[in-house]
């Protein structure tokens, strides 16, 4: 009778293992909810976000999906939030009670980041964030929201660091600087840093501008920056007016010393076929450009541009790499439970494979989620015999071989 | 049984249903839907005060759920005060800069009130967007404000569930609706009705039109920032584009279109038909072909329009004449 009883214990274990680890294997997908503004104003760079991480996604299930999971495929589940907060934080919970996934990626609008990142929070489901740049996005102590990209205040100490860089190079004396910049989240918030870093460094502000980004005439900003005669201009703009300020000012033959601008529009790929020569000299700071001295960056770059018909930009090589960062979670952490996720986020070091692209050697996060190695690169907008070109200048380690950037522009 | 208290059933069982539902729908995702429904059935309730009763089309209601919003969410965050009693200040608030835009607009007929109500929305949204400070009172721009999701509980208008934030505007929608029915039945709502109709009319009979309007639109936009306090309370974050957008205003009369304007039960039919078109088609198409959400709404709204202008209140009333007539034999009933 005993050793029966103890036979049937060990039968329903084995059956109980059996069956254990055959629901292991059945769990051949990760789920991963996607919000992005899909439609309406940011369509276009919500569309090229999504192309990049397709992109990986589909880079990454070939290649076999996630091997410590016996090989589970990601699965990617798209929401459009039309960049409102509240549609965003209803796709998020929707993604979390409905579809029940197993991470959250998005959401590209700060403004949209923000609400989603505390239903991310509450829920314990990790919130992996490329691009929305915003800092209190990882400042509200959270532990659930991880951010790839460098937050608002390291672009403009960036870019102030990079003028200082520039007059002790070129031994030119910079005393007066403007600020002219889209109205927005966005705009106001490097608008704050610029300020504040322009006192630090001894620069006097003689224009502060903020304009409405969807202006269809921008020539009253134009003549204020004339009158102002600033010798270095700051610019934060998206699409359309980085186009129309830049042609508007070639308009009224309005030459600072320098131009410095803060990605967004000034680095879509519509940009430079709008503007032409009248970009020539433009200084804009970005996570990542074409001609980065990575290996691999190139090939990535040529596939995209295979797919979808424009260069990788910087921040969907965020998009691109933040995959690559879930993929190497989801193999530390085994287990498709959001809190393993979560814990083997926290301890990311990821220092090879195709998320190398990146300008920088290791992606980490800090205790807030911040990625603490994140970088920003300078480039020249500049005709060298190839046509108008993004040339990487700073830091000087990047540089491209043999260029000399131009600066005070002629 | 009476035929009255039989046609007064319905809406017992249509109320027992709504306070009910959260026992059979426990996805917290189609409760959002829910409560979005009723907000947006509430705030066109609230507008059909002015933009059905009064014969008016305002277009700015957005500004008063901005200013109920704000008013609440920077007396919670910067003084402490309940949300509750905030929710009251940002109605007071929000009724004064009512009768303001009210005084010189109500004097415009047709399409030039309706692009004055715009103008004063539009202009108190850009406001907003360029004020980080108004004196001591933070409003943070086009950042907006985020409230911190840590005191919950009823006193703080805060909770971790949904089913509270359900409730909340399920009695609003409740009391909004009882209102409009007792002002409906009343002197205001006959001056209201007249006024709106055949203004030179009313008047010569005595009735001070200008004066019934005001007050409807005092109203009005008392209600409407109630809602704007729900709703910031209810998403934890606002922002000029949020809670003031122009979007709001339009999706108030297009549900108001939809529905009926200026009947009882219209705007809650409105939003009963335009809200879950618009959340489901994002759901299921809004990943596939963006925009194309965008564009099924559009095309419900056109074929309504084309085939209902007075909306779509008029024909379910009479089917429910009908069929109220045929169960209890009540073939005498008006109408």
């Amino acid at each position: 009778m005993q050793s029966n009883r103890q036979l049937i214990c060990i039968m329903i274990t084995a059956a109980l293992v059996i069956a254990g680890a055959h629901a292991a294997l059945a769990q051949t997908t990760i789920k991963v909810g996607n919000i992005l503004p899909l439609s309406g104003p940011s369509a276009s760079v919500g569309l090229q976000n999504k192309q990049a991480q397709d992109m990986a996604i589909q880079e990454i299930n070939d290649a076999g999906g996630i091997k410590a999971l016996g090989g589970a495929k990601i699965q990617m589940l798209y929401a459009d939030s039309e960049s409102k907060p509240e549609k965003g934080v209803a796709e998020a919970e929707r993604f979390i009670n409905t579809e029940k996934v197993n991470i959250l990626t998005g959401a590209w609008n700060s403004a949209v980041s923000y609400p989603v990142s505390a239903v991310a929070e509450r829920y314990g489901i990790p919130f992996l964030v490329p691009v929305s740049v915003a800092d209190k996005i990882t400042e509200q102590g959270f532990k659930y929201v991880f951010r790839i990209a460098a937050k608002d205040s390291w672009w403009t100490r960036d870019q102030f660091a990079f003028l200082k860089d520039m007059e002790k190079e070129f031994n030119t004396k910079i005393a007066t600087v403007a600020f002219v910049y889209e109205n927005g989240d966005w705009g106001k918030g490097f608008a704050e840093g610029w300020k504040k870093l322009a006192q630090q460094g001894g620069y006097k502000v003689v224009l502060d501008e903020p304009y409405p980004s969807t202006a269809t005439d921008l020539s009253p900003v134009v003549q204020k920056i004339k009158r102002a005669n600033p010798d270095v201009l700051f610019l934060t703009s998206n699409a359309a007016d980085a186009i129309l300020l830049t042609n508007t000012m070639a308009e009224y033959k309005v030459k600072p010393k320098a131009i410095i601008a803060s990605g967004g529009g000034h680095a879509d790929p519509s940009f430079m076929k709008a503007t032409g020569k009248n970009a020539r000299y433009l200084f804009d700071i970005v996570e990542w450009e074409t001609d980065v001295n990575k290996p691999g960056a190139d090939k990535t770059n040529e596939k995209f541009k295979k797919l979808y018909g424009y260069n990788l930009a910087g921040e969907s090589v965020d998009a691109y790499v933040a995959m690559y960062v879930l993929a190497d979670a989801l193999e530390r952490a085994k287990s498709t439970d959001p809190k393993a996720i979560r814990d083997a986020l926290a301890a990311t070091k990821l220092t090879t494979g195709p998320a190398m692209i990146v300008g920088y050697d290791a992606i980490e996060f800090d205790a807030s989620g911040q990625n603490k190695h994140a970088a920003l690169v300078m480039i020249q907008i500049n005709d060298i015999g190839k046509g108008m070109e993004r040339i990487t200048v700073w830091p000087k380690v990047s540089r491209r071989a043999n260029y000399k950037p131009v600066f005070p522009t002629p | 049984m009476t035929p009255s208290l039989a046609r007064g059933l319905p809406l017992v069982v249509l109320a027992l249903v709504a306070f009910g539902l959260p026992l059979a729908v426990t996805s917290a995702t189609y409760l959002h839907i829910l409560i979005l429904l009723f907000l947006y059935a509430y705030l066109t309730t609230s507008w059909n005060l002015v933009g059905g009763f009064a014969g008016v089309l305002p277009l700015g209601h957005a500004a008063f759920v901005g200013i109920g919003a704000y008013t609440s969410t920077i007396l919670s965050l910067q003084y402490g005060v309940s949300p509750w009693i905030g929710m009251f200040v940002g109605g007071l608030l929000s009724s004064l800069v009512g009768v303001i835009i009210g005084l010189p607009t109500f004097k415009m007929r047709g399409a030039y009130f309706a692009l004055a109500t715009i103008a004063f929305a539009e202009g108190i949204r850009v406001m907003f967007e360029n004020i980080d400070y108004l004196g001591p009172l933070q409003i943070n721009g086009p950042r907006g404000l985020q409230i911190p999701p840590l005191k919950t509980g009823l006193v703080h208008f805060m909770f971790a569930d949904k089913e509270p934030y359900y409730y909340i505007i399920l009695v609003m929608l409740a009391a909004v609706l009882a209102l409009t029915w007792a002002i409906s039945r009343s002197k205001l709502g006959y001056y209201l009705v007249a006024g709106g109709e055949e203004p030179e009319a009313a008047q010569s009979l005595g009735i001070n039109v200008a004066h019934a309007k005001l007050a409807a639109m005092a109203m009005s936009s008392f209600l409407t920032a109630l809602a704007g306090t729900f709703w910031a309370q209810f998403t934890l974050y606002i922002h000029p584009k949020s809670v003031m957008s122009l979007d709001i205003s339009f999706e108030i009369a297009f549900i108001a279109l939809i529905g009926g304007r200026g009947s009882i039960a219209g705007p809650v039919l409105g939003a009963l038909l335009l809200r879950p078109v618009s959340d489901f088609s994002r759901i299921y198409f809004g990943d596939t072909l963006p925009g194309l959400h965008l564009i099924i709404f559009g095309v419900v709204l056109i074929l309504v329009m084309l085939y209902q202008p007075r909306g779509l209140q008029e024909p379910l009333t009479r089917l429910y004449r009908r069929a109220m007539g045929r169960l209890i034999g009540d073939r005498g009933a008006p109408g």
